[in-house]
């Protein structure tokens, strides 16, 4: 697999300069051209992107113009690569023109979102010539528009591989195998917290958080030993709690952060160390 | 039995001679998925059973098929001394007449569309059927085969597909031999270089190139792969290579698996081929046997073996990246390349891999038996070789046809196909499937190549070639392939996925009166943007038939929309 930032290899990072509507800028040798942009806050819109995955290439909104063989080439820059030199430019008339059908695109496919209709705004485009998407059981509230981060977080960084798409071509769709619960989500809401358009949802009701947005699944909820308050998914914090080194104390492993907190600072108080420190 | 010398070769090529001409009637079947949709089984079922009842003396054997689609079933006849006869349209009803004519050394003269005296297998072998049955039209006078040159289709219809000796007989596997034990990796990969060839699943890539990055590629392991996941609607090309001639694809991969240091092959092929999978699996089996595969080929210490690994029906998945996701048993989706195929990390399982289709590969032992010089001189500069096409649509002669490269649609509309059915006036011809375009009747004289299809807003595409008469509505043709591209999105994109759909509503509120020139307007623009922006090369070809029939039949759109 291809690391994103190629100096996380091991091999020292070599800088390079790369230029951006006429700007120079210095960049990591191989380092993604949209990580460069949106660190030097260079406005390129996206959807997809994320930096600790793969380039995956999906929303096309991050067109850009890169001087190629002695002609402009338009290509996605969530795909591109820093080289010496590399020269690039974000807004060509050929470019505005494509990325306004696409987010007039986007708008007839999440109606409901208005972060995209923000987005989009940002761009001159408030209406759409195409036929809106309204789907009165959509279980993502027509506010998705399959850029893939919630199955990519679930299958890549959590290995959990809850969901994924179902269907293909226009009647794609996210959820769970057969859109049944499933057992293999953690509850983690990684999807949630990367998805860009706030599509998904989940909600801690009692004991239990369900993933409305995944076929109702049902995750149980770790409990606090001291305040009974629930904190985490249960399966998450076992496996989270087996896996940190140091490992926890025994007695505060089954407390919530807060309640954690308020021990620990308990003991020390009373230990009256004045900070040196258990280990936590 | 092992084959390793020439000497051994030989003495199988005899044997298979000896099946090719047994010195007594051979009887023929047409029995690819073509003749068997519209009866050969029952034919050959019919046939059997007569010479099982009356104990002839008669060999009964299944062929692929010549081509011929509009003529089938096809049967042909060998009798000792005589020329080969090709019947057409026979049925099980005939069957009776032939074993009588077959048994008096005669053949159903109603039934006979032509004779072949003489068969030049190109690699190198002519078979002498003999002289007799000067009424016959010769094979050559037949118009829907005169125009042809068949090199890649030469044995198919002739040999039977399920017999490895048959294929040895007509000079099959003397090329990998020779390969393999007199020529080095680089003479192959100079000799494929320079014959010119170029991929024919659609791009057109140089094959020797796409070879040489892969030979380059520094790694452990290699894979090659056969792309043979043919899913343009109307075109069947490589399923007709597949089950007419199995050995042949089965020895292009093993020259290309030495050329390139790859031990493993795999072929990717869709499920609903069923026929060529499993004739691929006795070829297999038989080329093993022999040990043409497998361990220590020809007793070079060379090894290489072939598996099959089958699509689950989706178009995209004949896109390089989407079908190795596919083979890794992952969902068919496209990645954006680089990491291409050839590079580490980028292909199967993350080795090196070279993907071709399977007319590519059926080209390699012809290149390597008759030389790169040889080869060059078929076709036009930088279109080399010939091409095999399926003409299909309002085509008065249906049918597999193989070309020169640079040949006109002209000559295959026209002169192979006979223009129009029923006597119908051609209007275009649609090339390269859903990623191509229609060509209207008027640029006719283009000739078949990779550069000029392209110029005329076109592909070469795979093969398909749908002829479409005065008849038909071109707008509705653009609505079909919009509807079939947009099923098989993968959904990856938005381009695609939604610009497709999108396409498809305009299209369809077009076609029922509903459209305005405002939405031919919103049609193009997003057909424009479709091609520009898409990640893969589905989507950024699929609006090809509405941008061409936008360029050349405009007027069916003005027709049907509001001002």
């Amino acid at each position: 697999m291809m690391t994103e930032n190629r100096s996380v290899a091991g091999a020292p990072e070599k800088q390079v300069t790369v230029i951006i509507n006429g700007k120079k800028y210095l960049a990591g040798e191989g380092e993604i051209l949209l990580g460069v942009a949106v660190r030097e806050k260079i406005p390129i819109p996206h959807l997809c992107y994320e930096s600790s995955l793969d380039p995956y290439g999906a929303c096309r909104l991050c067109m850009v113009s890169v001087a190629k063989h002695g002609r402009q080439e338009m290509t996605t820059s969530c795909t591109l690569r820093a080289t010496e030199g590399l020269e690039l430019v974000t807004d060509t008339p050929e470019i505005v023109k494509h990325r306004n059908i696409l987010f007039e695109l986007y708008l007839a496919e999440a109606p409901k979102s208005e972060i995209i209709k923000a987005m989009a705004a940002r761009y001159g485009v408030t209406k759409t010539r195409f036929l809106k998407k309204i789907d009165t059981t959509d279980s993502l509230g027509n506010k998705c528009v399959l850029c893939g981060l919630c199955v990519r977080a679930c299958n890549e960084i959590m290995g959990a591989g809850a969901i994924g798409f179902v269907n293909r071509g226009p009647y794609t769709v996210v959820n769970t195998p057969y859109a049944e619960p499933t057992k293999d989500c953690y509850g983690c809401a990684a999807c949630a917290k990367v998805c860009p358009t706030n599509a998904v949802e989940f909600e801690d009701r009692g004991s239990e958080r369900v993933m409305t947005s995944w076929s109702g699944t049902k995750v149980p909820l770790a409990r606090c030993d001291c305040c009974g308050g629930y904190y985490a998914p249960k399966a998450l914090a076992i496996s989270t709690l087996a896996h940190i080194t140091p490992s926890l104390r025994e007695e505060i492993a089954a407390l919530c952060p807060v309640c954690r907190g308020k021990r620990i600072a308990r003991d020390e108080i009373l230990a009256g160390t004045g900070g040196a420190g258990h280990h936590g | 039995m092992k084959i390793r010398t020439e000497a051994d070769l030989i003495s199988v090529r005899q044997a298979g001679l000896q099946k090719l001409q047994p010195g007594k009637p051979r009887i023929a079947v047409g029995l690819a998925t073509c003749g068997i949709a519209v009866g050969g089984n029952r034919v050959y079922e019919r046939l059997r059973e007569i010479i099982g009842k009356e104990g002839l003396d008669i060999t009964l054997v299944k062929t692929g098929c010549i081509g011929y689609c509009k003529e089938e079933p096809l049967v042909n006849i060998t009798l000792p001394g005589n020329p080969l006869v090709i019947l057409h349209k026979v049925t099980e009803a005939d069957a009776e007449e032939i074993i009588k004519q077959v048994r008096k050394g005669k053949v159903p003269a109603k039934k006979a569309q032509c004779r072949v005296p003489a068969w030049d297998h190109v690699t190198g072998c002519t078979i002498e059927y003999g002289k007799g049955f000067p009424k016959i039209p010769l094979y050559e006078k037949v118009p829907f085969f005169k125009g042809q040159k068949k090199v890649i289709l030469r044995n198919a219809g002739l040999i039977n597909p399920e017999d490895i000796d048959e294929y040895i007989a007509v000079g099959g596997y003397a090329a990998a031999h020779r390969a393999l034990t007199g020529m080095g990796p680089d003479a192959i990969l100079s000799e494929v270089e320079k014959s010119g060839l170029r991929g024919r699943g659609g791009a057109g890539f140089p094959t020797g190139q796409k070879w040489r990055i892969t030979r380059d590629e520094k790694a452990d392991k290699k894979y090659i792969i056969c792309n043979a996941d043919e899913g343009d609607p109307g075109a069947y090309m490589n399923r007709n290579e597949m089950e007419s001639d199995p050995h042949m694809l089965i020895e292009g991969m093993i020259i290309g698996a030495y050329a390139m240091g790859a031990e493993d092959g795999l072929i990717y092929i869709r499920a609903e081929y069923p026929l060529a999978i499993e004739r691929l699996k006795i070829a297999i089996a038989q080329a093993r046997e022999y040990g043409i595969l497998g361990k220590d080929i020809f007793g070079t210490g060379f090894s290489f073996d072939i598996g099959i690994a089958k699509g689950a029906g989706a178009f995209v998945c004949g896109e390089s990246t989407a079908l190795v996701a596919s083979i890794e048993g992952r969902t068919g989706r496209p990645h954006p390349r680089p990491p291409r195929l050839t590079d580490i990390g980028g292909g199967l399982f993350g080795y090196p891999t070279d993907l071709n289709n399977v007319e590519t590969w059926c080209n390699v032992p012809v290149i390597i038996t008759n030389g790169s010089g040889w080869y060059a001189k078929i076709g036009s500069k930088g279109n080399t070789g010939t091409k095999v096409f399926s003409l299909v649509g309002k085509v008065d002669r249906v049918g597999l046809v193989e070309v020169p490269l640079g040949t006109t649609l002209g000559t295959i509309v026209s002169e192979i196909g006979n223009g129009g059915a029923n006597n119908k006036r051609v209007k275009a011809v649609q090339t390269g499937g859903p990623s191509g375009g229609c060509i209207p009747a008027r640029l006719f004289d283009t000739p078949v190549d990779y550069e000029s299809l392209n110029k005329a807003g076109s592909i070469m595409g795979s093969g398909g070639i749908v002829v479409m008469d005065e008849d038909t509505d071109m707008v509705d043709i653009a609505r079909y392939f919009i509807n079939f591209a947009t099923g098989e999105s993968c959904g990856k994109c938005v381009p695609c996925r939604e610009g497709l759909k999108h396409t498809l509503l305009l299209l369809n509120r077009i076609m029922a009166k509903k459209g305005t020139k405002k939405d031919l307007e919103t049609l193009a623009l997003l057909s424009d943007t479709i091609v520009a922006t898409s990640l893969c090369g589905l989507g950024q070809t699929a609006p090809n038939p509405v941008l061409t029939t936008l360029a050349y039949f405009k007027e069916e759109y003005d027709a049907l929309v509001k001002p």
